[in-house]
């Protein structure tokens, strides 16, 4: 597909959907230690005009190990002799440390006209991380970049289809430089692999930011991206 | 494992995303109300696909039916796929914390461990085996807290006595290298159909020829007969590796009670990969003994199986406040916004500073409603206002936080109302409301009212010492005399609107005034005269000549109603709020010297702009100029002669000057001033007599 901008960092929703795809081959084609991207159809909004982009990419349950241990807010204890005696049968689970669980959309979006990350973190259990605790999941540079780049920084959006607050890295400075990355390839590759390649290129500089590394940058492979369940919201 | 020692099961872990609570909540709102009855859900889980991490039961959104109505016939529809196996479960909601606490455990879990017997003994099993791992939850949803508590139970029949594990490994021990790879293979075809791939009990048959299938529990009779090898394999959610997990529990209690087998095979299936891995899985051995008790039909077997949390045995909570909760998503979303201008325009922009500010409004009219709905647009969270009007039914039109709501029944008092319109639109809003007058010159306080009064101005004095910045916005000019000389003497920054037809003019008071203030002798209009830079800067009434006086008796009504263009308040109050921002982005603050529009070749010290003293406007020339004046040595409202007077006998002085404007004019030696004015004579013609008196 030939990129109607090319040259302004900006997609269109069409465009989207194919860059989507794109990604997603590439991703499974690396054999990636992730699993893989999964795209979901947009349900149809009952009012409004009908969201032209289709869909959006989701990568669930990505684990985060944290090698602390998991704090306990237990407000009553209750005895055995309310509940159950132990039974010899069952492996009592001690001091394990604490896994946090991620889960990265990709997320059209029209005002901007370019993808944005959107992503959010749970404690073991589904207790959604606060800001800071995320904030301590990300890369020790990345709380540097997010103070001193004014391209980059994460803030919390209502979620567009899922109706509640997610994490997002803010997209007013995408296209900026977007634009500078994709005209480097824009004299050395044919216009039609542009638009395939834009969300590699997109995301090769997000995921950074967040901690996911993308598998085609396979200098660094980071403990915290390892394979885990798969739960799609819709099949 | 040499010898035979008790098998040890890893109990089921739960996860609940947010999904679940929301449409619990609205369930609870919409249809349950108060009901108790207990509601079928379905849980979802895949086998382990991690090294270090188990999977979990998971709670999705998809877990509760939409409306109760279709509870009964989707229960059994809901899709699963291969990494979803639907689970069926039960709820138990309460309606309060007290109920919750006190639901009886034991008899619960007797009563889902019961359906799974019966479920084995009748053969139900065979056909539906994923209600091997039924499983129930309580819960108790507080909406107003937006906090759940909950506890789940994964009732486990319990073998009496416990099973003993004679060996366990991983499974590519186990098998030889051909069983191996036609195991994965068949596995991996299991997976991929999607009639199979949701089943997580089947059956291993491996041939002599080492050839291995994969067959439903409904074909034990048959493969048992065939006389092959025969493994019974299960998608096993733990990871570790010398434990199978909890689904396995209740298997073995239907392998021995139904196919009467007492040295069981069994087979821990996980996966890496979408694929299977038989490192990962293990292939065991268990000796369960059928005990008598179980041979009597009447029979059900004691189980276990509440979550703990940690080690101990309590319920969870989860607060999703910050994801649920209307007014505090509006907050953060209100803050995103101030946040964004700072990020993307305004690096300098004290966001801090901003929302400690209290801002006290006298009125709460055209210039008003305005001035705070714009305090509370860039961040201002306490806002006073005094008014001691009722709103009347032409105000909703000008005066924007009235609608006619509150217009009827005679009229809501104006602060009341504001307050209350400014909570809708922000509830993050701390809105105080106060309805009294404002004591003016000119309207002679009578002898039983004069403890009134006096309250009223003592209520002046305190709101005016506990706010930071006070915007005169009041619609006659009298009005604003007390109020311009407490911030004066306060030191307390003030600022002011004021509308003509189509004019107006906003303007900062100066600093309060000490002692030895020199004020200019004479107000002046351009800081260039003199040649005193750092003058303090003039008040409303700096400019006048005579004291304020009674504006409103003997005038006609439109000269009464003060009738502006409607476009006038809005301009007004916005000026008066950028100004109020810019004064607080200043060094110098309150004692910023009044600047001119700066010329283009020198820029701006300030990222906000040039902070100018008064803005005057007019939109019949759509134009505005940007004008300084100093403090008037002989001002009514804000001159030394005036403060320290006020200071000396206080509210004392303040009747008298109620109640005898001229006595201002006498004290500021205006009186002087005019009567010397007047004897002076000029060489003007006759009928060109200048009138001294300026007025807005």
């Amino acid at each position: 597909m030939k990129m109607a901008s090319p040259c302004d960092g900006t997609l269109s929703p069409t465009e989207f959907k194919f860059a989507a795809e794109a990604l997603m081959k590439k991703w499974e084609e690396c054999k990636s230690i992730l699993h893989p991207w999964i795209w979901i159809p947009c349900p149809k909004l009952p009012f409004g005009a009908p969201d032209k982009a289709g869909g959006y990419l989701s990568l669930e349950h990505i684990h985060h190990f944290e090698f602390k241990k998991q704090q306990d807010c237990i407000e009553q204890k209750y005895s055995e002799e309310e509940v159950e005696a132990l039974d010899s049968a069952t492996l009592v689970l001690s001091g394990e440390n604490e896994t946090h669980y991620y889960n990265f959309h990709i997320i059209y979006s029209t005002s901007y006209k370019v993808p944005v990350l959107f992503f959010r973190g749970y404690h073991q259990g589904g207790q959604p991380l606060k800001c800071d605790e995320v904030e301590k999941d990300l890369p020790l540079y990345t709380s540097k970049l997010l103070e001193e780049s004014k391209w980059t920084f994460i803030t919390q959006e209502e979620h567009p289809y899922l109706n509640c607050p997610w994490f997002t890295l803010h997209p007013c400075g995408t296209s900026e430089w977007m634009r500078l990355l994709l005209q480097q390839r824009l004299y050395s590759s044919r216009p039609e692999d542009l638009c395939s390649h834009y969300l590699v290129a997109w995301f090769s500089v997000v995921g950074q930011v967040i901690g996911l590394w993308a598998p085609l940058n396979l200098v660094h492979c980071s403990s915290s991206s390892s394979s885990s369940d798969t739960f799609c919201s819709h099949t | 494992m040499a010898e035979s020692t008790v098998l040890q099961f890893s109990p089921f872990q739960s996860h609940v995303e947010e999904g679940f609570w929301k449409r619990l909540s609205s369930l609870k709102l919409n249809t349950l109300g108060l009901d108790e009855t207990p509601v079928k859900i379905t849980g979802f889980y895949g086998p382990c696909s991690h090294a270090q991490v188990s999977s979990h039961l998971y709670l999705l959104d998809e877990s509760l039916p939409a409306n109760l109505a279709e509870e009964s016939s989707s229960s059994e529809m809901v899709l699963g796929n291969r990494n979803r196996c639907p689970i069926p479960g039960t709820l138990y909601n309460t309606n309060t914390l007290e109920s919750f606490r006190g639901l009886d455990k034991q008899s619960l879990i007797r009563k889902e461990a019961k359906k799974i017997w019966e479920e084995i003994c009748s053969g139900r099993v065979e056909a539906a085996c994923a209600v091997l791992s039924r499983f129930l939850v309580i819960s108790y949803a507080d909406l107003k807290k937006w906090t759940f508590h909950y506890w789940f139970a994964f009732p486990a029949l319990v073998l009496n006595p416990s099973a003993l594990v004679s060996k366990l490994q991983p499974a590519s021990e186990w098998f030889n290298l051909e069983e191996g790879k036609s195991l994965s293979e068949a596995c991996n075809e299991w997976r991929k159909s999607s009639l199979t791939a949701a089943v997580p009990f089947f059956l291993v048959i491996i041939t002599a020829d080492s050839h291995v299938t994969l067959r439903p529990l409904k074909d034990w009779e048959t493969c048992q007969r065939d006389g092959h090898k025969l493994l019974f394999g299960f998608y096993d959610p733990c990871h570790l590796p010398s434990n199978p997990g909890w689904p396995l529990r209740n298997f073995l209690a239907f392998i021995c009670s139904r196919c009467k087998i007492e040295k069981i095979q069994f087979l821990c299936y996980r996966e890496r990969h979408g694929l299977a891995d038989l490192t990962h899985s293990l292939v065991g051995e268990a000796l369960v003994s059928i005990s008598q008790e179980w041979k009597n039909p009447q029979f059900i077997p004691e189980a276990v199986g509440w979550e703990r949390n940690g080690s101990k045995l309590a319920p969870r909570r989860i607060d999703l406040a910050t994801s649920m909760d209307p007014i505090r998503l509006a907050m953060s979303a209100a803050d995103l916004n101030l946040k964004l201008m700072r990020w993307r325009a305004l690096p300098s922009l004290n966001l801090d500073k901003l929302s400690a500010t209290k801002c006290l409004l006298l009125g709460a009219g055209t210039l008003g409603c305005q001035v705070a709905r714009m305090l509370m647009a860039w961040g201002i969270k306490k806002i006073t206002l005094v008014d001691n009007g009722r709103v009347s039914m032409s105000n909703p039109l000008r005066q924007s936080l009235y609608t006619l709501e509150d217009c009827l029944n005679g009229g809501d008092w104006k602060a009341d109302a504001a307050v209350r319109s400014l909570k809708s639109i922000f509830p993050g809003v701390e809105a105080e409301g106060f309805t009294f007058a404002i004591p003016m010159p000119g309207h002679p306080v009578q002898a039983k009212e004069t403890a009134g009064v006096l309250e009223d101005c003592r209520r002046l004095q305190n709101l005016i010492s506990s706010h930071d910045v006070i915007f005169l916005l009041t619609d006659t000019r009298e009005s604003r005399w007390l109020p311009t000389l407490l911030c004066t003497n306060a030191n307390k920054l003030a600022i002011t609107a004021a509308l003509g037809f189509d004019s107006y003019v906003v303007m900062r008071h100066g600093a309060g005034v000490s002692a030895d203030d020199k004020d200019a002798s004479f107000s002046v209009c351009s800081s260039g005269i003199e040649g005193h830079e750092s003058r303090r800067l003039g008040c409303y009434f700096c400019n006048d000549v005579v004291a304020p006086n009674d504006s409103t008796s003997n005038r006609t009504l439109d000269q009464q109603c003060t009738v502006t263009r409607p476009g006038l308040a809005p301009i007004a109050s916005a000026l008066a709020v950028e100004l109020m921002i810019g004064i607080l982005h200043h060094p110098e603050g309150m004692n910023a010297p009044g600047e001119m529009a700066s010329s283009i070749s020198e820029s701006s010290s300030q990222p906000l702009g040039i902070l100018p003293h008064q803005i005057r406007g007019s939109l019949s020339q759509f134009s505005q100029m940007v004008l300084v004046g100093s403090s008037f040595n002989r001002c009514t409202a804000c001159s030394n002669l005036v403060v320290s007077e006020y200071r000396r006998r206080e509210l004392e002085f303040v009747i008298q000057a109620l109640n005898h404007p001229n006595y201002l004019e006498d004290l500021t030696g205006l009186t002087e001033l005019m009567d010397k004015a007047r004897s002076f004579n000029l060489d003007w013609e006759e009928d060109d007599e200048t009138d001294i008196e300026t007025v807005l």
